[in-house]
Order: C-alpha cells, then sequence, then structure tokens
C-alpha cells in the first residue's frame, strides 16, 4: 500500500474512533452529540474572547510539552512536571511579594520570571539526582515531589503568605496591577506570555535539532549503553533534561502567577503539567505538533464549559470526554504500532 | 513417540537459523543436539515447541505430520520443553505450580494432585516438599519441580534446554537418572547442549549443528575431536598473514578477578603487547566478555591491578580508558555498540571533536559519506542503524574505531558476517597492528582464531587455562582446551 | 509526518466548523433579559450554592421575560484552569446583562470581569467592595444579615445541649465567618444564661475550621472527620458554617449508633429533609428578593452600585417573597425549645434584644464593644476576632 493511502486511513480511523467513543458517552449521558460538538467548537473559538481563552490556556500547555519533549528525548517520565509547574509558581509569587512595596515592578516581574524557571528547574534536578544518584525511579519521585510542591503551597497559602486576618485556602492576596503582565485588556492577553511561549518553542526545536545537547539527549535516549561507550555520561545528561523540562515548567507555572490569575493558589498548576504529558505523548515525541495538540486540548478546555451552561451536562463530562479522546488515539496508536512490530517481529525476534 | 523432523528452514529476513536440519528421534531414545552458541539450536527448539514458527519443513510424530502454532497445542500433542530458566511462578507453592495448566475447572481437589505429585516424586527420586514456596527452591528444584508437571500433562517427547547448567553435580545425577528412566518408559529426549561432557555420558545419539546447518551425527562411542570438528570446523589452510614481533607492553593485569557473567573471572594475569593480535576463546561465556570489559574499564574488577602503558587504571571508569587510548566494541552491536533511531551522519556527529554547543552537520555528513565509503557500508547517510544489516552494521562500527588506538578490545567482531565479510574485517584490523596497537578479540571459531591471532587464551570457567602461541597448537588441542581439558604443560 | 498530517487535518476541520457554525446576529422578537449565576458550588448541594439557584428560579419565575444561564462548581478544584473572567465571557456572549457571582472567593475575578465588561452589571454576593471602593460602578454586593439566623441556630443548640458543648464547623476564616461564628456564639450564650439561666462558664463553643467553604480533598480538612470529632469527644450540638451538609449527615449515623446528638445546618431551606431525628432547624439564606430587587434595577435602568445587607422580614421571618434570611425549626427541636425561639426571635424583633451590645470583649481580651454601647453594622462587619469565652482560631495562625 502507498504510504499516503496508508497515512489517510490511519487518520480516517483515528477521527473515527475519536468521535466514535466521544459520542457514545455523550450519549449515554444523555446530550445529543452533535450539539454537544457545537457549542464545544463555539465555545473555544467562536470569538476572538473565547480564542484569547484558549490560548490562555495553550501558554502553559505548551511551555511544559516544550520541557517535557527534553526528558522524553532522553527517555525519561518527568510525572514530575506537575510539581515543577507550582514550584515555579511558588518562587515567582515570592519574588513579586519582594517586589510589593518596589518602585520598579517591571524589573521584580522579570526577576519573577527567572525565578520561577529557577524553582521549576531546582524541583526537577532533585527528582533528576533521585534518579541518577539514588536509582529512585523518575516516575515515583516525580510523584513524591508533585505531592511536596503541593504541600508547599497549601502551607503558603495557609501560613506565612495568609492574607492579613484571613485564613482560607482560596489563595493569596491578589497583586497590584503593577506587577501583572501587562495584558491587551481587549484581548484578555497577555503579549509578552505569547512572545515567550513561542521564543521557548523556537528555542525548543534549535536546540533538539542543531546542539550537541540535542543530539545527545537522543543518543542516550536511544540506547544509554552505546552512548557511554561514546564518551557520553548518561547520568549528567538526565539532570540537562531534567533543569530544562523544570525550567520550561517553572516559567509555566510563574506565568499563571503573574498573567493568568495574580497571586498564588492551590490549584495553580491546573493540571496542565499532566495535560501536557498527554500532549506530547500524542504527538509521538514531534515538536512541530506539540503547539497544535496543545491548542486542541486548550479549546477542549475552554469550550467544554458550555456543555453545563448550554446542555445543562454535568460539568465533569468534558473530562471524560477528554479521556475517551484521549483512549481513542492511543488505542489507534498502539494497534498501529502493533502493525508494524507483526511486520518486523521476524526479524527483532532473530534479534532477541 | 517417534519424531521426525525434515528438512527444517527457520529464516530470519535474509538470516538463515535453520538452514535444512533433519534427524529422527525414536521412543526410548535420548538424543543429543550439539552446536556452539548462534548454530541455530534455540531456533530449533523454539520451532519445536511452537514458539515460532517454521519457514518450511515437517514434521512427524509417529509418522503423522503435525502443525501447532502455539507451545500449548504443542503440548497436547505431546510435545513440552524444560527451559534452562523453568517458567515458573515464584509467589506459588510447589503445589499450585505443580496444579498449573492442569485444571480443567475450580473443583478439583488439592488431594488428588498431592497424591500424584507424591508418586511422581517418588518415582523419579525427587525429595521436593510440596507445600514449600517456590521462591526458596534452587534452580535444580525447580527444574524437577517443572519436569513433574510436564509428565503430569502427558508429555512424551521431552526437550531440554542446557538442563545442566545452574545445578549442582548431585541435581545433575538425579536429573539424569530421571532421563534415563523416562527414556526406558518408552518417551524420546531431546537434550539441547553446548557441552561435551554431559551430552557424551547421557545421549544415545548426537546430532551436530554449525551455523544452521546439521554438520554431522554421532553414535556411541563418541570422540571428542570428531564432535569438536562437527562444532568448530576443520581448520583452515595455513593463514597467510605476517606476524609482528610484539612491542612494549599496553595493558597489564595482575590477579584480577572480576563478577558478572555466567562464571565471573578469576585471578587473571595477562600482558597484552603492541602489535600483538590475542584471540580469546572458549565456550560462551566462560570469562571472555568479563575479561574484555574489565580491561576496558566497562566493568570493575573485584581485585587485582590494572595498568595500562604503565599507568595504574584500576579504578577508573571507561571514559579515562577511551582517555588513554583503548577502544572497545561490544558484540551486541543493537545492544551496545550503535544506537538505533540515530542515522549513520548522527552517530559521527555524536563522534566528532565536542567543540561548541552546535553540531556541525555538514562535517557529520561529510565524515559518514567518507566513511561509508571507505567501508564499503550499504547504506546512506541518512539511513538508521537499525536498518542496516548485520555485517554493514559491524563495518559501521569499525569505521567508527580511531586511527591509532593503543588497545583494541573486540568482542566476537565477526560474528554473523559471511567469509568475505570475516575477511576484510581482519585485513582492516591488522593494519592497527602496524601502528603498534595491542589487539585483543574473542571469538567462537577456532578456524577464525588460529588463521589471525598470534596467541590464544582459552576461557574455562572464568580462569585463563591456557596461554599458546597460535602457532604452536591446533583446532584439536584447543577444543580440548575449550572443554576443560589442558594438556600437561601447555598452560 | 503522518501526525503532522492528521492533526493538521483535525484542527483545520475543527476551525473550519467553527467558522461555518460561528452564531449570525440572528436577533429574536422578544429577547428575555438574561443573568448569569456562578456557583461556586453544585447546583444542588443542599447548601449556599442549592439556595442561589433556588433564588435564581425564583426570579424566573416572579419576573417576567428573565431568564438565567448559570455554572456551577466555580472553584479551582473542580475546574482547574478556568477563570471567572473566563466564564464571565462566556455568559455575556450568552446574552447576560447581569451576573450573579456567590461566592467571596470571587472577589478579584468578579471585579476583574466587571471592569472588562462595563455594560454588564455585577452583583457580587457577600463581598465588600463597594464598602471599600474598589468595585466598579457596574458592580454591587449583596448579603443577607445571617448573623440573625446564626443568634437563632445558636440558641436552639444552647437549649438543647445536654453536655452544654456546642461545636461550630467553620469554613475559612475571614470577616464574614467570624462574625456568624460569634452571633451563633451569642444566641447560645443568651439562651444559656437568660433564659436557661445557667452559669455562662459550664457552656463550651468551640470553633473549628476547614479552611474553605466545602470539602477539597488534601487541600481542606475533612469536614466529615471535624463533625466526627465533636461528636466523640462530648459535643452534642453541631452548628454548622459550611456550604455542604456534613454536619448533619454524620449526626444521622451518630444517631443511627444511638448517640443523643443533634446539628444545625445552613444556607438552603431543605436542608433538614432526610435527618428528622437530628436536625433541630436551618437558618437559611432567601435570595430571591434580594436577587428580584436589583435585576429589576438593571432592567429599568435605575442601576446603582449598592452595597446591601439585608435582614429578616420581622413580621414572618419565613417569607420568601420578603425575607432574605430565615431559621425553619427542624423536627428534632423540643417543643419548649422551639416555644422560647418563638419568644426570642419576637424580641430580636422589636428590638427588646440586641446581642451585638456592649459590654462585649475580643477573644484576647481586647474590648469590642464598650459598655452601653451597639454595634454598628460595618463593626459587625469587620470584627477582627472572635469574642471572649469561644474557642478556636480568630485568624491564621
Amino acid at each position: 500500500m502507498p504510504t499516503y493511502l496508508r497515512q489517510t486511513r490511519q487518520v480516517a480511523i483515528t477521527l473515527f474512533a475519536v468521535f466514535f467513543f466521544t459520542s457514545l458517552i455523550l450519549l449515554i449521558s444523555g446530550a445529543p452529540p452533535l450539539s454537544a460538538y457545537y457549542h464545544i467548537l463555539r465555545g473555544s473559538l467562536g470569538s476572538w474572547n473565547k480564542i484569547s481563552h484558549v490560548i490562555k490556556g495553550w501558554i502553559p500547555l505548551t511551555l511544559c510539552g516544550c520541557g517535557l519533549l527534553f526528558t522524553f528525548r532522553i527517555g525519561l517520565w518527568n510525572i514530575g512536571v506537575e510539581g515543577q509547574v507550582m514550584m515555579g509558581a511558588v518562587f515567582s509569587t515570592a519574588l513579586l511579594r519582594l517586589g510589593l512595596q518596589s518602585q520598579s515592578p517591571g524589573l521584580f516581574l522579570a526577576m519573577s520570571l527567572a525565578a520561577g524557571v529557577l524553582g521549576g528547574a531546582a524541583w526537577a534536578v532533585i527528582a533528576g539526582f533521585l534518579k541518577t544518584k539514588g536509582d529512585v525511579n523518575e516516575i515515583f519521585a516525580g510523584l513524591g515531589l508533585n505531592f511536596v510542591a503541593q504541600g508547599i503551597i497549601l502551607w503558603l497559602i495557609f501560613g506565612p503568605w495568609r492574607r492579613p486576618g484571613v485564613a482560607s485556602m482560596s489563595g493569596t492576596e491578589t497583586f497590584p496591577v503593577a506587577l501583572w503582565l501587562p495584558k491587551l485588556s481587549s484581548l484578555r492577553l497577555s503579549p509578552p506570555a505569547l512572545v515567550i511561549v513561542i521564543v521557548a518553542l523556537i528555542a525548543t526545536g534549535l536546540l533538539l535539532r542543531y546542539t550537541r545537547i540535542g543530539l545527545n539527549l537522543k543518543a542516550i535516549g536511544n540506547n544509554p549503553n552505546a552512548a557511554f561507550l561514546f564518551g557520553l555520561k548518561p547520568g549528567r545528561y538526565m539532570i540537562v533534561a531534567m533543569v530544562f523540562a523544570g525550567g520550561f515548567a517553572g516559567l509555566a507555572g510563574s506565568l499563571q502567577v503573574s498573567g493568568v490569575y495574580h497571586r498564588l493558589l492551590p490549584a495553580i498548576s491546573s493540571n496542565y503539567g499532566y495535560l501536557a504529558l498527554l500532549v506530547v505523548m500524542l504527538c509521538n515525541y514531534n515538536i512541530w505538533l506539540v503547539p497544535l495538540v496543545a491548542f486542541f486540548f486548550a479549546c477542549l478546555n475552554v469550550g467544554s464549559i458550555q456543555l453545563p451552561m448550554v446542555l445543562q451536562l454535568d460539568s465533569s463530562l468534558a473530562g471524560v470526554i477528554q479521556g475517551a479522546l484521549v483512549l481513542a488515539i492511543l488505542g489507534v496508536y498502539a494497534w498501529r504500532q502493533q502493525n508494524r512490530r507483526a511486520q518486523s517481529a521476524e526479524s527483532i525476534g532473530h534479534r532477541a | 513417540m517417534r519424531i521426525e523432523l525434515k528438512d527444517i528452514h527457520k529464516h530470519y529476513g535474509p538470516v538463515k537459523a535453520n538452514d535444512g536440519i533433519s534427524f529422527t528421534v525414536a521412543p526410548g531414545r535420548i538424543h543429543g543436539i550439539l552446536g556452539e552458541n548462534g548454530a541455530g539450536k534455540s531456533t530449533l527448539m523454539k520451532v519445536l515447541v511452537g514458539f515460532s514458527q517454521k519457514t518450511s519443513g515437517l514434521i512427524l510424530l509417529d509418522g503423522k505430520p503435525v502443525d501447532y502454532k502455539n507451545p500449548a497445542r504443542a503440548a497436547e500433542l505431546g510435545i513440552g520443553m524444560l527451559y534452562q530458566d523453568p517458567l515458573d511462578f515464584p509467589l506459588l507453592t510447589v503445589i499450585e505450580n505443580f496444579m498449573l495448566g492442569q485444571t480443567g475447572g475450580f473443583s478439583w481437589p488439592q488431594k488428588v494432585f498431592h497424591k500424584q505429585f507424591a508418586g511422581l516424586a517418588r518415582a523419579f527420586n525427587f525429595s521436593l516438599d510440596p507445600d514449600t514456596s517456590l521462591k526458596i527452591l534452587t534452580i535444580g528444584e525447580r527444574q524437577q519441580l517443572e519436569l513433574l508437571r510436564l509428565l503430569a500433562l502427558g508429555i512424551e517427547v521431552l526437550i531440554l534446554d542446557e538442563p545442566t547448567t545452574g545445578i549442582s553435580s548431585l541435581q545433575k545425577a538425579t536429573l539424569f537418572a530421571a532421563l534415563k528412566k523416562l527414556a526406558s518408559e518408552g518417551k524420546s529426549v531431546i537434550l539441547v547442549s553446548h557441552k561435551l561432557e554431559d551430552v557424551q555420558v547421557l545421549c544415545d545419539k548426537v546430532t551436530v549443528l554449525r551455523q544452521g546447518k546439521v554438520t554431522g551425527e554421532m553414535t556411541p562411542p563418541f570422540q571428542a575431536d570428531g564432535l569438536l570438528e562437527m562444532m568448530f570446523g576443520t581448520p583452515p589452510a595455513q593463514p597467510d598473514r605476517q606476524h609482528l614481533t610484539p612491542g612494549a607492553d599496553v595493558l597489564v593485569m595482575t590477579d584480577v578477578s572480576g563478577s558478572g557473567g555466567r562464571t565471573g573471572l578469576k585471578d587473571c594475569d595477562v600482558v597484552i603487547r603492541q602489535g600483538e593480535i590475542v584471540a580469546l576463546a572458549g565456550l560462551e561465556g566462560s570469562g571472555q566478555g568479563v575479561f574484555l570489559r574489565i580491561a576496558g574499564g566497562l566493568k570493575l574488577a573485584t581485585s587485582g591491578c590494572i595498568r595500562l602503558q604503565g599507568c595504574d587504571m584500576t579504578h577508573r571508569d571507561h571514559h579515562m580508558f577511551q582517555r588513554q587510548g583503548v577502544t572497545f566494541l561490544p558484540a551486541d552491536r543493537l545492544e551496545e555498540g550503535l544506537i538505533p533511531g540515530l542515522s549513520i551522519t548522527e552517530h559521527f556527529a555524536l563522534l566528532a571533536d565536542r567543540k561548541g554547543p552546535v553540531v556541525k552537520w555538514h562535517q557529520a555528513r561529510q565524515a559518514a559519506a567518507e566513511h561509508i565509503k571507505a567501508f564499503r557500508v550499504k547504506g546512506r547517510p541518512d539511513s538508521e542503524v537499525q536498518d542496516l544489516s548485520g555485517g554493514n552494521q559491524q563495518r559501521l562500527l569499525l569505521s567508527f574505531l580511531p586511527s591509532a588506538p593503543v588497545l583494541l578490545l573486540l568482542e566476537n567482531p565477526t560474528r554473523g558476517l559471511d567469509v568475505d565479510s570475516i575477511n576484510w574485517v581482519w585485513q582492516h584490523l591488522q593494519a592497527y597492528c602496524h601502528r603498534h596497537t595491542g589487539i585483543v578479540f574473542s571469538s567462537s571459531e577456532l578456524d577464525e582464531i588460529l588463521m589471525v591471532a598470534d596467541r590464544v587464551l582459552v576461557f574455562f570457567n572464568g580462569r585463563i587455562i591456557m596461554d599458546v602461541e597460535a602457532s604452536r597448537t591446533d583446532v584439536q588441542e584447543l577444543g580440548r582446551a575449550i572443554a576443560g581439558n589442558v594438556a600437561v604443560g601447555a598452560a | 509526518m503522518g501526525k503532522i498530517f492528521f492533526w493538521g487535518l483535525a484542527i483545520a476541520c475543527f476551525l473550519a466548523t467553527a467558522v461555518f457554525t460561528a452564531p449570525g446576529p440572528g436577533l429574536a422578537a422578544e429577547k428575555p433579559f438574561t443573568f448569569g449565576l456562578l456557583l461556586v458550588g453544585p447546583y444542588n448541594d443542599h447548601g449556599w450554592s442549592q439556595a442561589h439557584f433556588d433564588g435564581g428560579k425564583y426570579v424566573e419565575e416572579k419576573v417576567p421575560g428573565t431568564k438565567m444561564i448559570y455554572i456551577d462548581k466555580v472553584n479551582p478544584a473542580d475546574r482547574a484552569g478556568v477563570t471567572i473572567p473566563q466564564l464571565v465571557d462566556d455568559m455575556v456572549e450568552k446574552g447576560a446583562k447581569l451576573i450573579i457571582a456567590n461566592s467571596d472567593d470571587m472577589k478579584d475575578g468578579t471585579r476583574e470581569a466587571a471592569l472588562q465588561h462595563p455594560e454588564v452589571h455585577f452583583v457580587h454576593i457577600s463581598g465588600d467592595g463597594v464598602l471599600t471602593g474598589k468595585a466598579p460602578k457596574n458592580l454591587s454586593n449583596l448579603m443577607g444579615r445571617m448573623e440573625y439566623g446564626k443568634m437563632m441556630a445558636g440558641f436552639v443548640a444552647a437549649m438543647t445541649t445536654k453536655t452544654g458543648k456546642i461545636g461550630y464547623l467553620g469554613p475559612l476564616i475571614n470577616e464574614e465567618t467570624r462574625r456568624l461564628s460569634a452571633s451563633a456564639f451569642l444566641g447560645a450564650r443568651y439562651a444559656w444564661e437568660k433564659v436557661l439561666k445557667k452559669n455562662a462558664r459550664d457552656l463550651k463553643f468551640q470553633v473549628t475550621w476547614i479552611g474553605f467553604w466545602f470539602n477539597i480533598p488534601g487541600v481542606t480538612a475533612d469536614p466529615t472527620q471535624v463533625v466526627q470529632n465533636f461528636f466523640n469527644t462530648g459535643y452534642d450540638v453541631v452548628i454548622s458554617g459550611i456550604d455542604t451538609t456534613e454536619a448533619v449527615v454524620v449526626a444521622r449515623q451518630k444517631k443511627k449508633q444511638g448517640k443523643n446528638i443533634w446539628a444545625i445546618p445552613y444556607d438552603y431551606l431543605g436542608a433538614c429533609q432526610g435527618a428528622p431525628d437530628v436536625c433541630l432547624g436551618v437558618p437559611y439564606f432567601n435570595w430571591g428578593p434580594g436577587y428580584v430587587k436589583f435585576i429589576k434595577a438593571a432592567m429599568s435602568g435605575n442601576w446603582k452600585s449598592e452595597w446591601d445587607w439585608l435582614g429578616p422580614d420581622w413580621k414572618d421571618i419565613n417569607n420568601p417573597d420578603t425575607s432574605t434570611v430565615g431559621f425553619a425549626p427542624g423536627p428534632a427541636l423540643s417543643v419548649s425549645a422551639n416555644k422560647a425561639l418563638d419568644a426570642f426571635i419576637r424580641d430580636l424583633g422589636n428590638g427588646k434584644i440586641n446581642l451585638f451590645k456592649g459590654p462585649l470583649n475580643y477573644q484576647d481580651g481586647k474590648p469590642f464593644l464598650k459598655a452601653g454601647q451597639t454595634a454598628s453594622d460595618q463593626q459587625i462587619w469587620y470584627m477582627e476576632q472572635l469574642l471572649e469565652g469561644m474557642s478556636g482560631q480568630s485568624s491564621a495562625k
């Protein structure tokens, strides 16, 4: 079969599976699927306002996705990305708090971004060292650190950073507007955040493609033993990858604080880290797909609010639809992999 | 049950793992399948037990052709296999493992099994407690359990894959007695091994495989020389190479021991000199691999001292060894040598000098193209290495070698290559000797060893039991040494 | 390449349909006045959010030509990544002319949205943006004088308790929750001292905070456990100050196990349903009248930025058309206590009793009201601490 025909078939099957699963779930919950799709669509792309809300979600997703490309490249499952977002937000908030009385808020805004990068990276490096020195699986280390990060946020909000006279889990005091990332009021968008993401995307692409770091990460990810014989130190590069992943995630957390919520709240990471893991996996680790798929997920996130508002569906359905989508895509992906394996099973079997 | 194999072929792409194998095992006979690693024994067993499908050929049971697609079906037909590492469930008890695969429903009382188990165990003189947990059993005991389980399933053709590896001599005696008893009851036993001594004491007939083909059969009395010749081939004509006078010491290992592999490495004293080619002979896993890895700094010696050109390198890592001019080429090209998923160009980019943060893709592509041409690799710079054939992968690996290394450590550098490629590889490698490089390589081909080596080290059970000039020995002597029989004065 | 192609295609389809299906300016002949409701919890929580939801329904019923749209569970735990301005954008696009945000937690988001949509009217429930001057002109505040409801709750609690230990299940700590728990305490102390003629020192009034308006697993303390803890340590009446019904639920379980205990839920008229044996009554909000006032003002163009603190209608505190705050006595309330309650309500209504009258000290002994001084609205609204005689945190540690 010619390649393009096979690919078209795959696309068709994936799309079919996606719509089949989601329609099934919608039907089960008693909603007319077509009108649900229509509302999600309109709710996410129906106006410039909505698109700007989508982009607001797209920014942290894409940033985390960029970071995860580094860790996936070297074969690490950086589940800890969620906690890295949180720590980025924490470090950022700390810096912004310092800037409360300052005469030059711009400076503190810039420094808060840097602090976010630092916080995320530091948190990631802990998982990295646990992996390389302590032989702790990065998945477990990451999950544990996510809990710790969440605990730190709760403690800060309830304790040292509480609002005066208030003990509430709802977050810290909102920062004065001077410490908000500038945004276009007509678009609810922060142009600096957008620029940062685009720069991050391009930088990631260049780093992975044209620098020694990118090549070495790929080599180690594909075969650490051989890479070692080629003179590379896998442990060291794992730390490097974690630094990049954590840095980007921390930046995302930082932007959530200074660009979106203007304060620290318990759910500051909004599961964007976990979602980004899915995005990157669905992209098959291809960087140029990351912004597209992230955009798709952001649309779903924003558009699905229409379901409860218009169709009176339970709001958790959006999550179920998202899950069905992922399941469908992964299912088709696995099926494809199996086909490929079956084709080359004989020769691989021989090698084994 | 009589089992006949007729012209069995098993091809993996272009590789012929089994290339027309035929033999017959009569009921009540113990039949040995002998061959070096890679001779095609495992492939043949997998076909026999239904794990993989033969490319062509016939299997007849009692004269009737049978065709089965999985081990379960094979077991129904009466063919069962005892694996080197028994496939059992460590968390269950002995009796629970015994019951596995036997219960039709849920209601079969345990008592019946206990009785059956006790009877079988007594018959074969196995002392197994049915209620102990499997975790604490030795490999030998697990083997006994598995054997009983297979018998309870009604196996008529029993295949054993290297059963004497990792069990005590007492267990070995018990096992052999059990196998003889089985044969006397009319069952057919197929014993797969590369150990001459096992085959010699047990088998009624031996079929020898080499490179996927049957190279001969023998009935008792077995002559070791004859079997070895069938296993390793006849010595070739006089090797045509000039032997250089060895220069200064490159690598000195004093009393080095190490762990790993099947046997580890024990008390090794070796000196490798400039311009010398040293071959490591021995059955697979007798210590050659550990030796090469310790010599390359990839594995730490547990004791002893390693000096490289006079420098103490005992506790240094591989990258230090690399800096001192040591290069190691592993046997498993895709597992250790090359990086699947990376193109040839990317490999050269990795090798290129590490200055600056940016990869010089243009240079790497050029280097790739040049080496592809020089080393006659069939591939393009952007081919990913896993898509190359084995021979081309090996050429590619050789093309990575630096121009003047101090010491080359090569693990089975010619395995799986055809004769032409082997000759080409050695022509290339011998050129290094003129640049004062010391070369150490392991090989399972005695012909090759005698053809290219200056000196041969024979490994047996982790020890070097023979260190001899290649010109002063022959295939027979080496073969005996490999099997552990060293003539007086040779070491 | 296949992947790129696929995603490109998928997203192109997505965008294309979005463009084609974008709404045209299809104007209906009679366009209803749409108002939006942002509920912090589920619309059917038998508590705070359901009371608001019912208030919205009341408006639809009483004011012709109005239509409600709502989004519930508007909180970061249920809707991670969703912000108030974003939801407001959605509602405005659906035609909402007035938006009610029902949580203190939405304060900043509502103000931000109000600034972005000057043509839309906003009512922030329980906030003080108008008082502090931070609110733009299109934003008003609405709250009910639940202090009275809480006093009644405290009153029946003290009338009922056998152990003299009353537990107050507090949400988070802020001015609102301080004044409400203090009111319950004042009501209880009044019943204890003036009606039952007991010694004030024998009344224990413990406030335990969970950290938010309702349970967020892993974030707040678990209210179920807090209530269990109350009952297990000798407290036999628990007054709920949170949005959800854990107090009644746990009380029912304990009652079934044979414990002689009671509970007082909060917020929602129907909160006693299904718990006749433990429910002493519920102080509830009746948002309908307040909503109607603001919506009518917006519809007629007479909107004014206001801070409204609506009290009970003392003629009939349970009148759905006039009373913003009510107290529905529960089936478990004894007849004698009920009688005493009626008298208490009457005296509150005619001004005979004013519980916010000095001398009252803060928890640390600092004077809140001098002897004979009655508190102003502002003093009550901005209480700094719990009162002397209450145990529990006054603010975060």
